[in-house]
């Protein structure tokens, strides 16, 4: 089948595995009492009494299959619930602190890729000499550092030691409702506060840029450096050793060897054949990479002070950090918002590994 | 004697082939030196840090203040300090941590608390996802498909989102009815036995069906029958269990796509045909014949996988969705760190050392799973 019908086929595999994740979410939910899942409601302690009456007038109470479509048509129409970490709808939640997600975790993914996969193949084609083994101990090394561990000597290290690159990024207040024009203020790293900021984008590099004032681009700029760092040291070190071993596979090959005996230049049978094919299994672990990444987000946002979705997630589990009672709506949220990045993230690595490898298109 | 000798000649070759592989790789034996080291100590652990309190697991403090001292800062005198010092301690050897625990005590006792979580966690999830993978695989079908959906599903979540989720959600205990499950398992073997002795079917559709009317049972009696529980039994969980729990539940689809995937390599290969047309029973051909070809795999992602449990685990303990405070493991003993980001430099022992040992830990079980792989893997032995 052509490339056309292997994407529209794989569309539609998506939609039960979203109904599924849905309803093990929903699942996890059911798992708590109803009063549990009624405490959500109650802001007031004098409400307590009225938990009989808050379980009847949610239906907390009714069977699993009616109350799971009553949450997914709310799902569906936007409703998320509401997050006491942020005393705000759980949707609106997840929009505005995904922009400062994004922006760790974006610049990682083209380092990780590139350096993986550029060490990858020196380390295959220079086996067994000191440069393989090198790095092959760092992609050792890398995985096994934990990622808090790492994110606090980087800390200590370029911040504390050094004063390079701090940490953290000044939160937006999020009193409104609103996603889009929140005017807030900025405190930048002199101390001076800005106002009339406007998030235009809610990335702080690009709005320092649309606000008309690149010095505070430049200083996010230098925030996001550490957390980045500790994102990209762990997972290089996964694309590392994949490559290093789908390229030692591909260059025992015969096409390889035919090559070579044809004449042509070390260089280019590396570059223009062996990397390409060495390609593929590699983008088959895209997709734990991008768990990787999301699941490192969580710690390197609560380490470095950054208040985006993993910190946000990290603080409703917890429930404030030691303080108050667990946030279910936002983790569930978050959860789900995740999984959804997750799946789609998996077909678009399925998508292009059909790209790539013509026979599984065919298969 | 001598037959014997000559019919195990092979595997002795195989084997020797093997030990040399071994001291060949200075990696792995850093690993296999790194994990006995770890062993040890946790053997040792009460000669290396006597206990203070009944419970080894309870981290000995000398007060109650909050500021963590630096290594070689001497015990307080204050009366639970004069409870330390009965035992030999007369100085905090790595410093203390936030609360006033020492580090030191909470390290060493840490290791038996992680080989406790990732053998634990590796060998429940290795077991069901076995049992669930070679059912899966061996069968195939709708079970196999209603299997792999299921596993598709938890593939879904990223594993620490997933765990977080669940040890929210976990409850605080359970209140089990052992009644139930006594009755279930009677039905269960009753129909499993009915099976081949009385209307002469198969065994494996027979266990089958046992398993699901055991299931039904299960179901009815939780939610039609309301019968007072006859042998009513609480298990309080704590935090640490929850999270176990949790990591189980992330951990087993990776163990069950793994085996039915070698389940599905071995089962066209000429011994199973033939242990098939013998009579073999499906049991029999299941876990003679097929499980010990498809076990390296298994082994090298185990080895693997321990190392991604401990990490997995302290990242949650980090966060404080682990052990309680006081409990003596390494992730507990870094989320103190989380309230000094900022003076890291200053406090660097609170830190430094306990994440050492993870990584340490963590690195040894990289090196051993790697090792394996690249030993142990018939297509990758002799390169």
């Amino acid at each position: 089948m052509g490339l056309g019908a292997y994407v529209i086929r794989r569309l539609l595999l998506v939609i039960p595995t979203v109904i599924g994740v849905t309803a093990l979410i929903f699942a996890v939910t059911m798992i708590l009492s109803p009063e549990t899942r009624a405490m959500i409601y109650i802001h007031d302690v004098k409400q307590l009494g009225a938990i009989k009456d808050i379980i009847a007038m949610y239906g907390l109470a009714d069977p699993p299959h009616i109350q799971y479509f009553r949450w997914m048509q709310q799902v569906l129409s936007g409703n998320l619930g509401w997050g006491v970490t942020d005393n705000a709808p759980v949707l609106t939640s997840i929009l505005r602190r995904l922009p400062s997600t994004i922006e760790i975790v974006l610049p990682s993914i083209p380092i990780i890729i590139l350096v993986g996969i550029f060490f990858g193949v020196k380390a295959a084609v220079h086996q067994d000499r000191p440069l393989d083994h090198i790095t092959r101990f760092w992609a050792i090394f890398g995985w096994s550092l934990p990622t808090f561990w790492l994110a606090i000597m980087l800390l200590a290290i370029f911040y504390g030691w050094l004063g390079w690159f701090p940490p953290g990024v000044n939160g937006m207040p999020l009193g409104s409702h609103s996603v889009q024009y929140v005017t807030a203020t900025w405190r930048d790293a002199q101390g001076q506060i800005h106002y009339n900021w406007t998030r235009y984008t809610g990335f702080y590099t690009i709005d320092g840029l649309l606000n008309g004032q690149p010095g505070i681009t430049v200083d996010a700029i230098k925030h996001l450096v550490l957390p980045t760092m500790s994102l990209t040291i762990i997972q290089v070190a996964l694309i590392i050793r994949v490559m290093r071993s789908s390229m030692l596979e591909t260059l025992g090959k015969n096409y390889i060897i035919t090559a070579k005996a044809k004449g042509l230049k070390n260089s280019e049978v590396i570059n223009r054949h062996a990397r390409r094919n060495a390609l593929i299994p590699v983008a088959t672990i895209a997709g734990m990479l991008t768990a990787g990444l999301l699941t490192g987000v969580i710690i390197t946002e609560t380490i470095y002070n950054i208040e985006g979705l993993g910190r946000w997630a990290a603080k409703a589990a917890t429930g404030g950090f030691g303080g108050g009672t667990v946030d279910i709506p936002a983790v569930l949220g978050f959860a789900m918002f995740t999984c959804l990045v997750y799946v789609f993230a998996n077909l678009i690595v399925d998508v292009l590994y059909a790209y790539l490898d013509p026979r599984i298109r065919l298969g | 004697m001598e037959e014997y000798r000559k019919s195990m000649a092979p595997q002795i070759k195989e084997l020797k082939f093997t030990l040399r592989r071994i001291k060949r790789s200075p990696l792995s034996i850093v690993g296999i030196v790194i994990i006995l080291g770890f062993s040890c100590m946790a053997l040792l652990a009460p000669v290396l840090a006597p206990p203070v309190y009944t419970d080894p697991m309870a981290i000995w403090r000398d007060s109650f203040k909050n500021e963590p001292r630096p290594p070689g800062s001497p015990v307080l005198r204050t009366d639970i300090g004069l409870l330390a010092m009965e035992k030999g301690y007369t100085v905090h050897l790595w410093g203390t941590a936030a609360g006033s625990y020492d580090i030191y005590y909470g390290c060493i006792w840490g290791t038996i608390t992680a080989f406790r979580i990732g053998l634990v966690v590796t060998a429940v999830a290795l077991t069901v996802g076995l049992i669930i993978g070679m059912i899966s695989g061996y069968y195939g079908g709708v079970i196999d498909e209603v299997m792999m959906r299921f596993t598709d599903i938890i593939f879904a979540f990223p594993g620490l989102v997933l765990c977080m989720a669940l040890v929210v959600a976990l409850p605080g205990g359970i209140s089990l009815d052992l009644s139930l499950f006594v009755f279930a398992a009677i039905i269960f073997i009753a129909v499993s036995l009915i099976g081949p002795l009385v209307l002469k079917i198969s065994g494996g559709i027979s266990v089958l069906t046992g398993f699901i009317c055991s299931l039904v049972f299960v179901v009815l009696d939780l939610y039609v029958l309301h019968r007072p529980p006859l042998w009513a039994y609480y298990i309080p969980l704590n935090k640490l269990d929850k999270s176990l729990m949790a990591l189980t539940i992330v951990g087993w689809p990776g163990y069950a796509r793994l085996i039915r995937g070698e389940v599905l390599r071995v089962k066209t290969e000429d011994y199973v045909e033939a242990s098939k047309a013998v009579g073999c029973s499906d049991l029999r051909i299941m876990f003679r014949h097929i499980l010990p070809n498809s076990l390296y795999p298994i082994l090298i992602t185990a080895s693997l996988d321990i190392g991604g449990i401990v990490l997995l685990a302290a990242a949650l303990s980090f966060l404080g969705l682990g052990a309680d405070q006081g409990y003596a493991d390494w992730g507990q003993m870094i989320s103190y760190a989380r309230n000094f980001v900022s003076v890291t430099m200053k406090y660097w022992y609170t830190f430094f050392i306990p994440g050492l040992f993870i990584f340490l830990f963590v690195l040894g079980w990289n090196l051993l799973g790697d090792a394996f792989r690249d030993i142990l893997d018939p297509t990758l032995r002799r390169r």
